[in-house]
């Protein structure tokens, strides 16, 4: 019999392969599906409500859904708060990626810094934010929200203002820019560092001229990341920029000079926007909460393209 | 002649490992020098103690004499920095940075001669090219990607960058191990045309080409230097009979 023929093993070891196959292509199928059934069904329920109109004009207070308004103070307050926490984050968790990545080499205490931002990475969103509530209510950080009044004897900081969320939401978001501009500077080859040290600079001038630019892209992709965690948190939110959809800084808020005011002071992000409007929330209107949910994933779509299109420039760039 | 490096009973370990036994050599001023033998001999070790870029890796150890220009190099006042812009090196690989041409050499210039003017640092950059024997190549797009030459252009490019900084010094890590046959030749053309105004250190596997450019070589075994001496001399009648076996290509 001829060694190359069908016997029963074989036929079994390929059901075998074939059974496995189907089932990885079944979940992952599966995976792709639930993905698409959220976007579809935001959109289907989202779409009515969803008109230039919607993204322009600020939401109102009523509980008639039809007298709602639209969601511009959340969506600005999105905004502004990725703008803070970005501005706050990025030199930070430069700075740190860089030490750990160039200096840290010879150093045993590098290795406890990695533990401790791992740890960092794995705190719950809302246990950073009721420390960051527990610190900025000193008295201390009254500039940054504003202080309690009317209250006898209390001498406490409000501790709820787009500028407290916003440095809270740049220690949340610290862990994951680290890790990937620290991926990102590593990846840099050892012969530039060589090549640019043999010339007699120092190491500052290597860093900054020539590591940095050649992970520039993983820099960007480890803020892009950070923006979408940034625009996509809830506790926060919740806990330290407070419970009121408009802005609540001197009106109008949009005024170039109330703009202390309006950072000092609470407002809301898509996030809490939809929490408030979801039937968990204070009102109950879920045509405006699916209104919002669309304009938020829509963002986050963006935010994942723009990375998926700095991880091809930098294919294209090491082919050439 | 003038000795421009002194070596005097250089012993160099990576950690417990004992890589360079007693090594003794002069190089001449405005020569080519070439170190070769075996992998693992230990040629690249003392090729790197010469600008300290081993001092990068943590478990390297030196005992002896380096004497540049009759300057302790490893004396505790020396700068580190201001040795290398002496010492310039030429690398195994082509690094140019990811930047273009024209950048590539601006980079150490402003770093290194903050105070240079514009269009000194613009001439300086052509002059520089013109002596790689890489301007004629690349005229016409001095600003594109330096990530576009080809290999050979690449290396050529790197040295014109260890040129900007007006070395005394330049050594090379093989430079030619990662390119094809005419780009090698150029390079060879330029390195001897380089020896008139530099002192020239080259680490390399190929005989032919040490025969072809060195005035001056050292055979390297097993971290200790076997023989050394005008390089004719050295291929035509070696006096170590691991000279003659390793030229005849007993082992490599």
């Amino acid at each position: 019999m001829s060694k190359l023929s069908n016997t029963s093993a074989l036929n079994r070891r390929k059901i075998t392969d074939l059974f496995g196959q189907s089932i990885s292509w079944l979940f992952s199928s599966i995976t792709i599906a639930v993905c698409f059934a959220i976007i579809i069904y935001l959109v289907i329920k989202g779409k009515n409500k969803l008109s230039l109109d919607f993204l322009l004009t600020q939401p109102a207070a009523t509980m008639d859904q039809h007298k709602s308004g639209g969601i511009s103070t959340p969506l600005i307050g999105s905004i502004i708060l990725t703008f803070i926490g970005i501005i706050v984050a990025f030199p930070w968790s430069l700075s740190t990626s860089i030490y750990l990545s160039e200096y840290s080499e010879r150093n045993p205490v590098a290795g406890f810094f990695r533990v401790c931002i791992d740890i960092l990475a794995g705190v719950p969103t809302i246990v950073i934010a009721i420390f960051g509530l527990a610190i900025f209510s000193n008295p201390q950080f009254g500039f940054l929200s504003s202080m309690v009044e009317g209250v006898a004897g209390a001498r406490k900081a409000f501790g709820r203002s787009f500028l407290v969320c916003g440095l809270t939401m740049a220690v949340m978001v610290l862990p994951f820019i680290i890790k990937t501009c620290e991926e990102a500077l590593k990846a840099v080859p050892a012969s530039y560092r060589e090549g640019s040290l043999a010339m007699g600079a120092s190491k500052w001038h290597t860093i900054t001229k020539i590591i940095i630019p050649s992970a520039s892209n993983g820099i960007i992709t480890g803020v892009v990341l950070g923006m979408g965690r940034i625009i996509g948190d809830t506790a926060i939110v919740w806990l330290t920029l407070g419970g009121t959809l408009r802005m609540t800084g001197h009106q109008p808020w949009w005024l170039p000079q109330n703009w202390w005011s309006a950072l000092t002071n609470t407002g809301s992000t898509l996030t809490s926007y939809i929490f408030y409007t979801s039937p968990a929330g204070e009102v109950d209107m879920p045509q405006v909460a699916f209104a919002g949910s669309l304009v938020l994933i829509i963002l986050i779509i963006i935010l994942n393209l723009v990375v998926e299109f700095i991880g091809k420039s930098k294919s294209i760039q090491k082919e050439q | 002649m003038d000795k421009s490096i002194c070596v005097r009973n250089v012993n160099v370990w990576y950690g417990d490992n004992h890589v360079l036994h007693d090594v003794e050599i002069d190089v001449m001023k405005n020569r080519i020098t070439a170190f070769i033998g075996p992998s693992g001999c230990g040629k690249t070790t003392l090729l790197k103690c010469l600008n300290r870029m081993n001092d990068l890796i943590p478990s390297f150890k030196m005992d002896g004499t380096i004497l540049v220009d009759n300057e302790d190099i490893y004396a505790k006042k020396v700068d580190v920095l201001a040795l290398r812009k002496k010492v310039g090196m030429v690398f195994q690989q082509p690094n140019p940075f990811i930047s273009s041409i024209y950048s590539n050499l601006k980079l150490p210039i402003r770093e290194n001669f903050p105070k240079m003017r514009r269009n000194e640092v613009h001439d300086t950059i052509i002059n520089k090219l013109e002596d790689a024997n890489l301007l004629e190549e690349v005229k016409n797009r001095i600003h594109h990607s330096a990530m576009q030459l080809s290999g050979g252009q690449q290396q050529r490019l790197c040295i014109a960058r260890a040129l900007t900084i007006n070395p005394e010094v330049i050594l090379f890590d093989e430079p030619c191990a990662a390119l094809d046959p005419i780009s090698t030749m150029k390079i060879e053309d330029l390195l001897t045309s380089l020896k008139e105004k530099y002192t020239i250190i080259i680490v390399t596997h190929n005989l032919q080409q040490a025969t072809r450019i060195a005035d001056h070589a050292a055979f390297f075994y097993k971290g200790k230097i076997e023989e050394q001496g005008p390089s004719e001399e050295m291929f035509l009648n070696p006096k170590s009979p691991l000279t003659q076996d390793y030229l005849h290509g007993a082992f490599s």
